[in-house]
């Protein structure tokens, strides 16, 4: 059963999806609760219900049944702007294949969620700034996508999860498109960002690098959690 | 995201395909200026026939009895023409005034008859800006004054009379009584104006001396004609002047008037608003097309940015601020691809003489020009820009509408 405190707690979660004219039990009641700092690795064969999981949290979809809450507030009640909202300033996504707005520069990418929110540009060059620095994005800020590659693009899709402080970020396969080295950096910013600013990642992954650096292993099958095994001490939260 | 932002990132959107951006602008642009030489050329044409009707018939606003239009004879008069002529000069949208005596007259010579129209003038009180035909002389000269044997004539009436500058014609007509009279003028000059219902049927005759002949007294005339510089603003001139004249006298717009020119306008005035939507609707395809296309593409974009964070009003935003850019870019294009073209029509205009041949240039009993201009009136310039735009914004909305309604995951594979 669900603990009381959790950043994302996922209550008895199903979810049906008909293919054609076959029904798909994507996820058959599944219990997971993620707590503040967590680096938690989602993962499991595939079709087993991971991404799935993933949509449901990022507030993308909705459980057939079953209740999924962000920071104590039920999903469910929340209208499409509350979940626009919810999505801009309290959950941060990094995506597969990078998925950076291709007419925006690194750093315009990268302040959207800011903008969005309607912080002043003084601020948002700040934080921005500040992110870049620390990634190692230092002179890329004004090139587009297509001048990046593929592991800057990440790096720079990451300072777009995290710039708004989200309470959870999502993160899909994040090291599936790159190479290894490019895999250690990305995953060595993201441990950073975990330990020294308790940024909290959720990842669906197949990677072995990736579940050797998660402090929490959570394993779906067939749309159930198979196993949850905290592997390493949490950070010290801030 | 702020406007400022909105707006950078929908014009950076609009050149992610240059080439489909650059064939619609071209579209908006060629659009715009069929538009306007289309309508440039209606109104500057439109505006010279009813100009050339008021300098051949009544003015922009003519004076005349109350009975006169439904029964046209010439015991319909106005009297105290004078001071109603005083009373329009005053007004200052009135440029110039002219009082006449109009009626049908039969002409004949010893070889041949003819009927025609009249045009009683005194010669001192006209100019190409009250009786156009005054510049279409092309033999001989014009009346010497209001007194006097003289008469002028279309070349075609005068030929088909076998007549020659300083021969003799007899005229006949009805006067207010009803008795025939009839009185003899010598030909002074004549006029070829390329209108066949000019040049071959119609008289000048010295005012004073129609006075005599048909009765009148020396303040009394059939019609005073009223000359403005804008035709548009005859209804408010006329409705004016009305105020100022006797129970008997009526001041009518050009278009009360002249009825049948009036209607031919209308006719294809509205035929041209037709072809006006036509072209907005194209417009408007075109835009919607490139939007529509350009949206499709990037729904898996808007599903990214409704997952981190964008709303999808802010998608909605975005899709009609590339359609406002489009607009307002066609808009300026299209008023430089215009501006040459236009400049030069307004200019040289196009002669069109070789067309339709010397002499056919007529419609609806009025001689134009076989030099075709362009100018078009600022409201009808402003209407064109206004359309343009509505019609790139309206192409818009449904776009706009798609992309606002994107289901984030069905069109990204999850984060």
């Amino acid at each position: 059963m669900s603990e009381p405190g959790a950043i994302v707690r996922v209550e008895e979660v199903t979810k049906t999806y008909e293919q054609g004219r076959v029904e798909v039990q994507a996820l058959r009641g599944l219990d997971l609760d993620v707590y503040s700092g967590e680096l938690t690795a989602l993962y499991g064969p595939s079709g087993s219900g991971k991404t799935t999981l993933l949509n449901l949290i990022g507030a993308l979809d909705v459980p057939t049944s079953g209740r999924i809450a962000i920071e104590g507030r039920d999903l469910g009640d929340l209208g499409r702007r509350e979940l626009s909202h919810l999505r801009r300033d309290r959950i941060g996504f990094v995506f597969q294949a990078y998925n950076l707005i291709p007419v925006l520069t690194a750093y315009e990418n990268a302040e959207t969620v800011l903008a969005l929110q309607g912080v002043d540009a003084k601020e948002r060059a700040a934080r921005v700034g500040e992110l870049f620095r620390e990634m190692g994005l230092d002179g890329l800020e004004d090139r587009r996508p297509d001048e990046l590659s593929g592991g800057q693009q990440q790096r720079v899709a990451i300072a777009r999860a995290i710039a708004a402080d989200p309470a959870v970020v999502l993160a899909d396969e994040p090291t599936a498109n790159v190479d290894s080295e490019t895999a250690e950096r990305l995953l060595d910013i993201m441990e950073k960002l975990n330990s020294e600013r308790g940024v909290t990642f959720i990842f669906s992954t197949h990677d072995p690098r990736v579940m050797e650096r998660a402090r929490r292993l959570v394993r779906i099958v067939d749309g159930r959690v198979d196993g949850d095994e905290i592997r390493k001490s949490e950070p010290p939260s801030g | 995201m702020g406007w400022a932002q909105m707006t950078r990132v929908a014009w950076r959107n609009l050149w992610r395909n240059g080439r489909r951006t650059v064939l619609t602008l071209a579209s908006i642009a060629f659009g715009l200026l069929l538009a306007v030489l289309m309508t440039a050329m209606q109104d500057r044409n439109w505006a010279d026939m009813i100009d050339l009707a008021a300098r051949l018939g009544g003015g922009h606003v003519t004076v005349q009895h109350v009975d006169f239009r439904e029964a046209p004879t010439l015991a319909k008069t106005v009297t105290g023409v004078e001071e109603v002529s005083a009373r329009a000069l005053a007004d200052p949208e009135v440029t110039h005034v002219a009082i006449r005596v109009v009626g049908q007259v039969l002409l004949s010579t010893a070889s041949s008859s003819r009927g025609a129209g009249f045009v009683g003038i005194d010669p001192d009180r006209e100019s190409p800006s009250t009786l156009g035909i005054i510049e279409s002389l092309v033999e001989g000269e014009m009346l010497p004054s209001a007194e006097g044997g003289g008469i002028v004539l279309g070349a075609g009436l005068a030929d088909n009379l076998r007549l020659t500058l300083g021969k003799k014609v007899v005229y006949n007509m009805t006067d207010r009584h009803g008795e025939i009279i009839a009185g003899l003028a010598r030909l002074t000059g004549i006029v070829r104006t390329g209108s066949p219902s000019v040049d071959n049927g119609l008289a000048l005759l010295p005012l004073n001396t129609m006075r005599q002949a048909l009765g009148y007294d020396a303040t009394e005339a059939t019609q005073v004609a009223v000359f403005i510089d804008d035709q548009r603003r005859s209804d408010e001139v006329a409705a004016r002047l009305a105020l100022t004249l006797a129970p008997t006298a009526a001041a009518l717009p050009w278009h009360t008037s002249q009825p049948q020119l009036a209607a031919f306008i209308a006719m294809k005035v509205g035929g041209a608003n037709f072809m006006k939507i036509l072209i907005a609707v194209l417009i408007a395809a075109g835009i919607f097309n490139t939007l529509f296309v350009s949206v499709t593409e990037r729904m898996r974009e808007f599903g990214i940015m409704l997952a981190i964070g964008y709303s999808p009003g802010d998608i909605r935003s975005l899709v009609m601020l590339e359609s406002t850019w489009l607009g307002l870019v066609g808009l300026v294009v299209g008023a430089l691809l215009t501006a040459g073209p236009y400049l030069y029509l307004n200019a040289h205009g196009i002669d069109v003489t070789a067309m339709i041949g010397e002499g056919n240039v007529d419609v609806a009993g009025i001689g134009i020009s076989p030099v075709m201009k362009v100018e078009i009136f600022p409201v009808n310039a402003v209407f064109i820009a206004v359309a343009a735009f509505m019609a790139t914004i309206a192409a818009g909305i449904y776009p706009a509408w798609r992309a606002g309604r994107v289901a984030p995951v069905e069109t990204i594979r999850l984060v």
